[in-house]
């Protein structure tokens, strides 16, 4: 098994970030950070050298999660997954993101997301099929899932 | 011809109107004119400023001028500060081309009031292609005129009425989709929140059977998310893909058991079902292949296959949830709550719900109305 991830989780709604810690932790992962706003994710994403930061759109002040998402692209690490209900929000360049995740995601979802991202980080292109209810953007799709 | 003519001298033509000599006297042709209703004059564009050199009564009539007030003068006197003078200068430049031209003139009278006139004005020429004079009738059709600028009047102010409502309309859909957008965001979050409610429950948990019942109601909650995602993220939320859903939950929950030797056989036709079809149907789905998954294989270490088959048939949409396993006793009939979530919901959507012992395994067969399926369809 190659090394776990380490995950910045930038969400506003407390009861789905702690979820997904214990969902990341079961899976062997760690949780470096947890950020309700945008300052807050980009104080962290500078501090924490995170392998993975889940971002859902709609933050404590507004929907700048796509703002956090670009300061992350140029400070180039890491990298980048959207977790939102609100897919149709993200620009057609996903703002250098991986994918998204769609809410509502299943558990099984969310797990089969981490180890294909978890193979995606340590090394790429991912070996296993990519799971349900996670659409990858059109730069990543290209290298990661090429037709 | 109108007796009161007489009270002109039969030389009025050459005492009135400075006409060149070749107009004879006496001819027919300029009685008529003299007589008509139709407003005329001639100027002669040899002359200095192409002055009338005739005017007929008619002209006299509708400008409200006396003819020794106008012979010798240029036409211009019937313009004024609203006269087009785009217009004037077509008049203008037919004139120097000595070509003619049929255009609308706002006019003046003497007293000062106006009047439109359809000026048709055309020059005469001898044999030698000499250029003679300009003929050019008057008609007023202020009427029409009119008429027209009310009808253009109409017609902006229509149009102007439709541009309001329609942006009104336009903004009424754009509240309204931004609501649908808000209230769909929030549902799905809820669903979310459900879901990692049960499971942080289920987590402190050590009763095997309580934390088996809260994983059937996670099942349960999961297969609502997905239809709800799949259903928002499609173009038109009015139908729903069940073949779609069908993949998605199978792949979700044969991942989610972790047994590796259980394979999944999808036969799976494109078939679209309307939204208010689409919790029902992806319920039971998710009842029977849950089902499947956890009763028809005890033996876990037994190599075993789940189908699905999806098609639709002149009207009906059919679906086949089958395995290979231990079969059911034909205890099919009593009355646990899967059981009886199916029968419900398959009454709720007019369904023949039939269980069948395949030996090995069970088959069970939903058949349901489900309308013509043709493109563009209400559902
Ligand atoms: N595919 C199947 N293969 C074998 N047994 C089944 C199958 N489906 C249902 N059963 C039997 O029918 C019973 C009733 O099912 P259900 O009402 O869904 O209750 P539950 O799944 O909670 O046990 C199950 O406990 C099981 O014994
Ligand atoms: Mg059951």
């Amino acid at each position: 098994m190659s090394e776990p991830l380490k995950v910045l989780i930038v969400e506003d709604e407390a009861l789905l970030a702690m979820e997904l810690e214990s969902l990341i932790e079961e899976a062997g992962h760690r949780v470096v950070g947890w950020a309700m706003s945008s300052d807050e994710a980009k104080t962290m994403v500078d501090a924490s050298a995170a392998d993975i930061a889940f971002v859902d759109i709609h933050l404590s002040d507004g929907p700048t999660g796509l703002d956090v998402a670009e300061h992350i692209r140029r400070s180039g690490q890491p990298m980048v997954v959207f977790m939102t209900a609100n897919p149709k929000r993200i620009p057609e360049n996903f703002a250098g993101a991986v994918g998204v995740i769609s809410k509502p995601y299943t558990m099984n979802g969310l797990m089969s997301a981490l180890r294909y991202l978890q193979e995606g980080v340590r090394r790429p292109p991912p070996s296993s099929a990519l799971p349900t209810g996670f659409t990858l953007s059109p730069a990543f799709a290209t290298v990661w899932a090429p037709a | 011809m109108d007796g009161n003519r007489t009270r002109e001298s039969p030389d009025a033509w050459h005492m009135t109107d400075d006409l060149h000599a070749e107009q004879g006297k006496g001819d027919p042709f300029a009685a008529a004119i003299r007589a008509t209703r139709m407003s005329m004059i001639i100027t002669d564009p040899r002359k200095p400023d192409n002055p009338i050199v005739f005017a007929n009564d008619s002209f006299l009539r509708l400008t409200g001028y006396a003819r020794d007030e106008i012979i010798g003068r240029n036409c211009r006197f019937l313009q004024g500060p609203e006269t087009d003078a785009e217009a004037v200068a077509e008049v203008r430049a037919a004139v120097a081309d000595g070509t003619d031209i049929s255009i609308d003139l706002l006019n003046y009278r003497k007293d000062g009031s106006t009047f439109w006139n359809a000026l048709y004005l055309s020059p005469v020429s001898n044999d030698k292609g000499e250029l003679l004079f300009f003929f050019a009738s008057q008609l007023d059709v202020s009427d029409r005129k009119l008429s027209e600028r009310r009808i253009a009047a109409d017609k902006e102010r229509f149009e102007e009425a439709v541009k309001e409502r329609t942006r009104e309309l336009e903004a009424a859909l754009e509240t309204q989709t931004a609501l649908l957008h808000e209230v769909d965001h929030r549902v799905k979050n809820n669903l979310q929140m459900i879901s990692s409610l049960i499971l942080m429950q289920s987590r402190t948990i050590s009763d095997e059977a309580v934390k088996n019942s809260l994983t059937t109601m996670l099942e349960r909650i999961e297969a609502l998310s997905t239809v709800h995602r799949r259903l928002y993220q499609s173009k038109d939320v009015s139908k729903f893909d069940v073949s779609d859903f069908a993949r998605d939950l199978v792949s979700d929950l044969l991942a989610a058991s972790g047994r590796s030797q259980i394979s999944s056989k999808l036969d799976l036709e494109p078939i679209v079902v309307p939204a208010d079809k689409a919790t029902p149907v992806a319920l039971i789905v998710n009842e029977l292949v849950t089902n499947a998954l956890k009763h028809a294989f005890r033996d876990e270490t037994m190599p075993g296959s789940i189908g699905v088959k999806m098609s639709q048939p002149d009207g009906h949409l059919i679906i086949e949830v089958s395995d290979d396993g231990a079969g059911m006793d034909g205890n099919a009939g009593d009355g646990t709550f899967g059981m009886r979530l199916i029968r419900q919901l398959g009454r709720q959507l007019h369904a023949d719900v039939e269980w069948r012992n395949t030996s090995p395994g069970t088959q069970v067969v939903i058949k349901m109305p489900n309308g013509p399926q043709h493109e563009g369809d209400a559902p």
